[in-house]
């Protein structure tokens, strides 16, 4: 496949809150966007296309969000494209901006992705207005029930990512949670929540968007600041219930990563990427998409998590952010996702910083575990030498 | 297959909250108090204002600016017969209406008595709730009413000074939706046997899996199913997983303890049917492995109204759950790896 280099030049996000009581769905995505425009040195009238996510528009009540924020986000008279694959949006939509361009069809794409979750009730739209809604928690649980039992993990494993992402949460200054004091047994005796996860083991609930910038081969030259190069990406789904289907180890998640690391060169991920963001809402996710992307053997990953390897300092960070266990706004948090691997890389992570990133790779997934979305970044386009 | 399709309708209501952000806060703590406002931006008024010059995409700022409460009409369109959702009972217009002082249109409702009273260029004034129900919601304005009086409106056009602080911020936006299913023919045969106290499957004639609840394909090897691969499957199976939910108390909540939902592998069947409910005993003696049998509702109390064609196997209120047999259980790693 030809395509053209593709530049990040510009990253923005919104301070996380349970509530941003203080704007409107349009104020909350334009804080997004200003940020990463000025991140990039640009205004709204240097951008040629506008790509906007979200999660379920049941979730905040608001039926085609992108018809209203048309105008919010300076799309008139410029192409506005909705996407839309459940948890993984945000990362869709940031591979979505990244195509306009290395397609040559634009120079300078503005992807945005948001949720505003105080607007609804997340529970209330999952159950399709139900009552009795189990939630994502509930339909992730029993995944999570067969991979510890399958891999034999100890319980504390859980635990163990939810007081490491929590860590990580506090270093950064846009995180929902910062959770300073974290520690096992706070996790251990919080609430259960869906057995066997508890409280301090699920994603909080948060408002919050996502905004990046992302120009040519020439606009990433001509950056004032370092830009991160998309080396490549990846989207895959699979139906969400089938007969005998394993949700713990999609195809879909295994294909992604394939399809990531032929493009880049990638023979042995877990040596040669620095770090990863991947999409944890709930603890024992860490372990399971080590071993789904391939970073981890079959039944390995939680040795990654309880050897220390995953944390800041470990040999590969993950959730240097503090990842989706400290920020939730839904349809943002797969973009906050992919921002992340591309801070790092830019070396702009500041005290969540990885010293010496050069790749880095970030992965969102979504509804029953059938939407994978995934990308690699890089320092320059060729940081294997 | 039935030769009327049935309906199964489902109403969805939610109380919605919007933020409404500084400038939408400074409209409506405003309108509460009778007075509409636009902002000044981009060398014109925007009147309702927005946060943003919507040409440009830049703050719009705060050049407050005093509209109305006369306007004109530019264009409209007449509603002969209202319905619940209208926000009048009787035959209104809709119209755009440009407010003096103001350089762009509002959408709004023209209260004119008849049709033939509408016409572009007519001039207008808004009719206001009694202050004591004025909420800053745009419907405090009850309609535009023909104006007694054609001449400008008396401070259109002048500075309004927004207070510090606005009493506004926040705005219910209630949604009461009511919509139909119309069951397809594979929802409709699982429906009726469920409804006479059997379970039904569909057996993919290429892979041999027996699927339940039955989808109309199978989902592996991608080829049609009807009635011709429907079998009966016994009412009884092993639990394959679980979770135990503490129910988060969203509107619409119908459970305030924890709830377990299990998936039960029936036997013979080689699909789990997910989210079914057990009886008789407590969340924490929940096992994998656990042999378990349907406990259907009487025949005459049965019911598929809330099942739909996505929610598969369900057994809507003919099944009321599911009982331990007292078979001693099955290894749990025979199954625990069955979620689907």
């Amino acid at each position: 496949m030809s395509h053209q280099p593709v530049a990040i030049v510009g990253i923005g996000q919104t301070h996380h809150k349970r509530k941003r009581a203080d704007v409107s769905i349009a104020g909350l995505v334009r804080e997004a966007a200003q940020r990463a425009l000025e991140d990039a040195n640009m205004d709204w009238g240097d951008i040629d296309a506008v790509v906007l996510g979200k999660a379920p528009d049941l979730f905040e009540g608001v039926m085609k969000p992108e018809m209203y924020l048309a105008d919010a986000l300076g799309a008139v008279n410029k192409p506005m494209f909705r996407v839309h694959t459940a948890g993984s949006v945000g990362g869709s939509t940031g591979i979505v901006g990244s195509h306009l361009v290395s397609s040559g069809r634009h120079k300078r794409v503005l992807s945005v992705a948001f949720e505003k979750q105080s607007e609804g009730n997340a529970q209330f739209a999952l159950g399709g207005g139900k009552g009795a809604s189990i939630g994502a928690g509930g339909a992730f649980a029993p995944f999570i029930r067969a991979y510890i039992r399958r891999s034999g993990a100890p319980e504390d494993i859980g635990w163990m990512v939810a007081v490491k992402d929590r860590l990580n949460g506090a270093k950064n200054p846009y995180a929902h949670l910062k959770l300073a004091d974290i520690t096992i047994d706070k996790v251990k005796e919080s609430p259960m929540m869906w057995d066997p996860l508890h409280f301090l083991e699920s994603c909080p609930s948060s408002d919050g968007a996502c905004a990046v910038v992302f120009t040519d081969e020439d606009g990433g030259k001509a950056a004032s600041k370092p830009p991160a190069w998309v080396l490549a990406t990846a989207m895959k789904s699979e139906p969400g219930w089938y007969s005998g289907r394993d949700a713990v180890n999609p195809q879909a998640a295994h294909a992604c990563a394939q399809e990531i690391y032929k493009t880049v060169g990638i023979t042995n991920p877990r040596e040669q990427i620095d770090c990863a963001e991947l999409y944890v809402p709930f603890s024992w996710y860490e372990p399971m998409w080590l071993e789904a992307h391939e970073i981890a053997a079959p039944g390995e990953g939680w040795k990654m998590t309880q050897s220390g390897a995953t944390a800041l300092d470990g040999d590969f960070p993950v959730n240097m952010s503090g990842g989706v266990l400290s920020s939730n706004p839904i349809g943002a948090s797969g973009l906050l996702r992919f921002a992340e691997a591309a801070l790092q890389v830019r070396g702009l992570a500041e005290d969540h910083q990885v010293g010496g990133a050069n790749l880095a790779i970030a992965q969102a997934y979504g509804a029953n575990a059938q939407f994978f979305a995934m990308w690699a970044v890089g320092s320059s386009l060729n940081p294997l030498g | 297959m039935a030769d009327t399709v049935q309906e199964f309708v489902f109403n969805l209501t939610f109380p919605f909250t919007r933020t409404l952000g500084s400038t939408l806060s400074t409209f409506s703590s405003a309108l509460a108090q009778g007075q509409i406002i636009g902002v000044r931006t981009g060398g014109r008024v925007i009147a309702p204002p927005l946060e943003y010059d919507p040409d440009s995409a830049a703050d719009s700022g705060t050049d407050w600016v005093r509209v109305g409460p006369k306007g004109t009409v530019s264009t409209w369109t007449w509603v002969p017969e209202p319905t619940n959702l209208h926000p009048l009972d009787h035959a209104f217009g809709f119209a755009f209406i440009t407010l003096d002082g103001a350089d762009t249109p509002m959408l709004h409702v023209v209260d004119a008595g008849s049709e033939s009273a509408m016409a572009a260029g007519m001039r207008v004034e808004a009719s206001f709730k009694a202050p004591a129900d004025c909420v800053g919601r745009i419907d405090d304005i009850i309609a535009f009413v023909p104006a007694a009086d054609p001449s400008p409106s008396e401070g259109a056009g002048e500075p309004f000074a927004a207070p510090e602080e606005n009493d506004i911020t926040e705005m219910d936006a209630y949604c009461d939706l009511t919509y139909v299913d119309n069951a397809s023919p594979t929802t409709t045969m699982w429906a009726k046997a469920l409804m006479e106290g059997r379970i039904i499957g569909q057996k993919c004639p290429q892979c041999e899996r027996t699927i339940v609840g039955p989808r109309g394909m199978c989902s592996v090897c991608a080829i049609e199913l009807d009635e011709s691969h429907v079998i009966d499957v016994p009412d009884r199976g092993v639990v394959s997983n679980f979770t135990i939910v503490t129910p988060v108390q969203y509107h619409g909540q119908t459970e305030t303890e924890p709830f377990v939902r299990c998936s039960i592998l029936l036997d013979g069947a080689n699909a789990v049917i997910a989210q079914q409910e057990i009886l008789g005993i407590t969340a924490s003696e929940v096992r994998v492995g656990m042999h378990v049998e349907c406990v259907w509702a009487p025949a005459n109390e049965r019911s598929v109204q809330d099942i739909d064609n996505r929610s598969r196997g369900s057994g809507g209120d003919a099944i009321i759950g599911w009982r331990l047999t007292g078979e001693p259980d099955e290894p749990a790693e025979n199954y625990l790896n069955r979620m689907m």
